[in-house]
């Protein structure tokens, strides 16, 4: 096994749901040693569909298994204070804390950060929220939908004449565990050179917020408000539909490279275009319409794999639209071994979306599937806290573990 | 309180462009690392030439675009042309005392310029250097150029969004550019932990594809396991109803509500007037009627929602416990009083040559207690840092300075490329490419923002 580069960083992940467990992920995947402390019901994570072979288990949630493995899994409950007093002996022995509870949450439990840094001085508490943990809205609530709206994502996301619309999934909550995972180990880089911890307030709010390309800039360099944009059939860029589904074309007419529209038309394949109609953008504005025909009719009947390649050998950046079994069989991620093998005691030999990043020397590794609900209890309480097997075996009978 | 930032005495090179990797440095940046941002005077960036101040082409307009001051805060400019060789024997030196070298191009570009991992690491041994492509390094598709929707497509995740029935549809931002900025920074600090513990440096390749497809795991895996794939759903949630967005009172305005159990539901009828006879109908009596009704539902909510100005009912639900929220336009977003609470815009200057007063930029979306951001300084004119960081940082000589300026190694502005103006205000209304335009936007800014005193 080679080294990993946050080998030794201990985490204690409090996270529950998507953000908080997506931010213990990112670091587990890097060798951080995680321990995902949950209720003993479980946390909702493991509630969230899609299944394995559609049949609802606590063990079975396929984004559960995605964001919690490489972790080590114990059972706590925070209600009671034998629990707390065993989270405080955890605390002492942590680099990292995430939690993504609502703000006050671990006040009103006894373990706010003072409290923590108390005991731990040189601890890294990150907390994310849906609106952070201050101002007017911090305990408003949220789901994806509201992030996107109150974000300003959602303004400018969808058709012109219907309502805004959002991603599928949620964005929102992995840009805030990702986000997160960053300013941990920012604080973690800081901590090792001074000594000293630090609590960490992520917003998700504010992971849409901020990156929302020109458009509070448009405002405050020229007073104009953005919106979804009317559909000009005639744009050379828009997503087209081809026969067997759909491609990004990106010719890049007039750029630095020279290319005239009349190569750029014979590329998209209609001699039709050859015209003073189309040859200048003005002129592409005025017959927008027509144009749109057009292009809808060279693209219809092409293969979007031919016209992608057809479009790279020319330097065109034109985009291709995958689905998940396409993306699986896609020769750019089978070169890159994306998708990792791993055995899943439930659903077999699978692949497994690896990490995004290549780090040469520390490559992430897959070392073991999301724990079953409590499976390390008695690893870890025996390990890190010294606990006796007599110990556990109170704990768990007063419903502590 | 002033910080340095927790990343204090680390030094970045930053070959970038657009906002894959300029966002993620702009990240390490505002925590406190040095970064030198390295552009050529010959080869003007398309954030420099558009999106321009007051749509004022005139004069140093490289000076003056929009999308250049988001991405490039707090970092130092640096221009160099690497196609000479004095330019490159300069970046050879500058890497000599740099922790991490980040770029943007592809594979092709750095290979011609013969500033590749394995030619740096020979300098500097214990060399962070990151290179963010579309699709990947190495592989069949390296060398593809690709723009943000381009990777929003190829990951498995363009598919999926867009309304019933209609085609994939994307936001009209490079999102995924920002995802991979933010998977970068993370793959960095992660090498910087490691180095601090082995002195090792290392390289670090990053698909903004891949870091895509590792937003939608669900999709992927309910494919590989369920042999599935889910067709577009709009707004629709898989559980909750109602879930979406509706219409309120003016142009184009809208509400988003997220309904998610029968309390919150018996809430909204009431706010909403909702009569007792609908509320109570067979059909809405449980989430799964909701939700197995929901197309009819979302007709009744936005024939309810129409007359209501959308910030105030998004108040009025919330203070109820409903989840519900407007859709921010861009001042709605600037005069935010949440936002203001948290200082989320912050005002930056503008260098005096550029005539702009100062602005307020979306900062991050964290805050730290003891290492706050450092105070923000505006994105660097063209070549602003050339003195600095050649005669202080390098110890070049006021002759070997002016000769790089000479031989139009370095600069202050760009041999070729022009300004991109928008279309005419009006043309743009014509065309329903905007909202609107607020003729008093500099007035509210500087009162809001206090910039007026």
């Amino acid at each position: 096994m080679t080294n990993q580069p946050l080998k030794g960083i201990k985490v204690l992940d409090l996270g529950h749901y998507i953000a908080g467990p997506y931010c213990g992920k990112l670091m587990a995947d890097m060798g951080a040693e995680v321990i995902k402390i949950e209720p003993p019901s479980g946390e909702p994570g493991r509630r969230l569909a899609p299944f394995i072979q559609d049949k609802p288990s606590l063990d079975s949630s396929l984004p559960f298994f995605y964001l919690n493995s490489n972790k080590k899994g114990i059972t706590i409950n925070l209600k009671t204070e034998n629990g707390i007093s065993i989270l405080k002996d955890f605390i002492k022995k942590t680099d990292v804390i995430i939690e993504n509870f609502s703000p006050g949450t671990l006040n009103n439990l006894g373990i706010g950060y003072d409290t923590i840094h108390s005991i731990n001085p040189s601890a890294v508490v990150v907390s994310i929220s849906n609106f952070g943990q201050t101002g007017p809205y911090k305990d408003y609530k949220a789901t994806e939908i509201i992030e996107y709206a109150l974000g300003g994502l959602m303004g400018i996301f969808g058709a012109y004449d219907k309502p805004p619309i959002k991603h599928a999934l949620n964005q929102a909550q992995i840009k805030a565990g990702t986000n997160a995972a960053n300013a941990a180990l920012m604080a973690v880089y800081w901590s090792k050179l001074n000594g000293k911890g630090q609590h960490i307030d992520v917003s998700i709010h504010e992971c849409i917020a901020y990156g929302l390309r020109d458009t509070t800039s448009n405002y405050t360099y020229t007073g104009a408000v953005r919106r979804r944009q009317p559909n000009h059939s005639g744009d050379l860029t828009r997503i087209r539909q081809v026969s067997d589904g759909f491609i990004l074309p990106n010719p890049n007419v007039n750029t630095s490279r020279g290319l005239d529209w009349d190569t750029v038309a014979r590329f998209i394949g209609s001699e039709e275009l050859i015209d003073d109609r189309f040859s200048t953008p003005t002129a592409r504005l005025q017959n927008a319409e027509e144009l749109g025909e057009i292009l809808d009719r060279s693209y219809g009947h092409q293969k979007k794999f031919e016209t992608f390649y057809k479009a790279h050998d020319l330097r065109f950046i034109y985009g291709i639209v995958l689905s998940a079994e396409e993306v699986l069989e896609n020769p750019q991620y089978l070169h890159r071994n994306y998708f990792v093998d791993v055995r899943h005691p439930i659903a077999g030999d699978i692949k497994f979306p690896g990490a995004p990043f290549k780090l040469s020397k520390t490559p992430a590794q897959f070392n073991s599937i999301a724990p079953t609900l409590g499976q390390h209890n008695q690893e870890i309480f025996t390990s890190v806290l010294n606990f006796t097997e007599d110990q556990i075996a109170n704990m768990r009978s007063a419903q502590i573990l | 309180m002033t910080s340095k930032g927790p990343l204090h005495g680390l030094r970045v090179l930053e070959m970038g462009q657009l906002i894959a990797i300029p966002s993620a440095m702009k990240m390490l940046a505002d925590m406190g690392a040095q970064v030198i941002r390295m552009e050529s005077i010959h080869r003007l960036e398309s954030y420099r030439n558009a999106s321009l101040y007051e749509n004022n082409s005139e004069g140093a307009f490289w000076n003056r675009g929009a999308n250049f001051y988001e991405q490039n805060r707090n970092k130092l400019g640096l221009t160099l042309d690497l196609s000479k060789p004095e330019g490159l024997s300069i970046l050879k030196e500058l890497i000599k005392v740099t922790d991490i070298f980040a770029e943007n191009f592809t594979p092709r570009v750095m290979k011609s310029f013969g500033i590749e991992y394995e030619d740096l690491v020979k300098i500097k041994p214990d060399l962070i250097m990151v290179s963010s492509t579309g699709y990947g390094f190495d592989g069949p598709w390296a060398n593809f150029g690709a723009t943000g929707p381009a990777t929003e497509s190829a990951s498995g995740m363009a598919i999926m969004t867009g309304y019933h029935n209609d085609m994939p549809i994307m936001p009209e931002i490079p999102y995924i550019d920002y995802t991979a900025a933010e998977h970068t920074v993370f793959a960095i600090m992660s090498a910087l932990i490691h180095r601090m513990s082995t002195g090792e440096g290392q390289f670090i390749d990053i698909s903004q594809t891949e870091t895509a497809s590792a937003t939608v795991p669900e999709a992927l895996l309910d494919f590989i396991v369920n042999g599935r794939v889910e067709p577009r759903h709009g707004n629709d949630d898989p559980v909750m109803a109602p879930h979406g967005c509706f219409r309120c009172k003016g142009q184009d305005k809208w509400i988003t509500i997220a309904v998610q159990n029968d309390h919150e539901w018996k809430t909204l009828c009431e706010i909403l007037n909702i009569e007792e006879a609908q509320a109570k109908s067979k059909d809405y009596s449980s989430t799964l009627d909701r939700w197995t009704n929901r197309n009819e539902l979302h007709k009744l909510i936005d024939n309810h929602t129409k007359d209501w100005d959308n910030h105030k009912l998004t108040h009025l639900l919330q203070s109820k416990g409903v989840a519900a929220g407007s859709v921010m336009e861009s001042p709605d977003l600037l005069f935010d009083k949440h936002l203001q609470d948290r200082g989320f815009y912050e005002v930056v200057e503008h260098h005096p040559s550029t005539g702009m007063p100062p602005l307020p930029y979306a900062s991050r979306p964290w805050k730290f207690s003891e290492t706050p951001a450092v105070t923000p300084k505006a994105a660097p004119i063209m070549g602003e840092n050339n003195e600095f960081i050649l005669k202080e940082l390098l110890g070049k000589t006021d002759e070997e300075f002016d000769a790089l300026i000479a031989t139009q190694i370095i600069g202050s502005k760009p041999t070729q490329g022009t300004a991109v103006r928008a279309p005419d205000p009006n043309e743009q209304l014509r065309q329903g490419r905007m909202q609107r335009y607020d003729s008093d936007f500099k007035q509210k800014i500087s009162e809001f923002y206090g910039t007026d005193k």
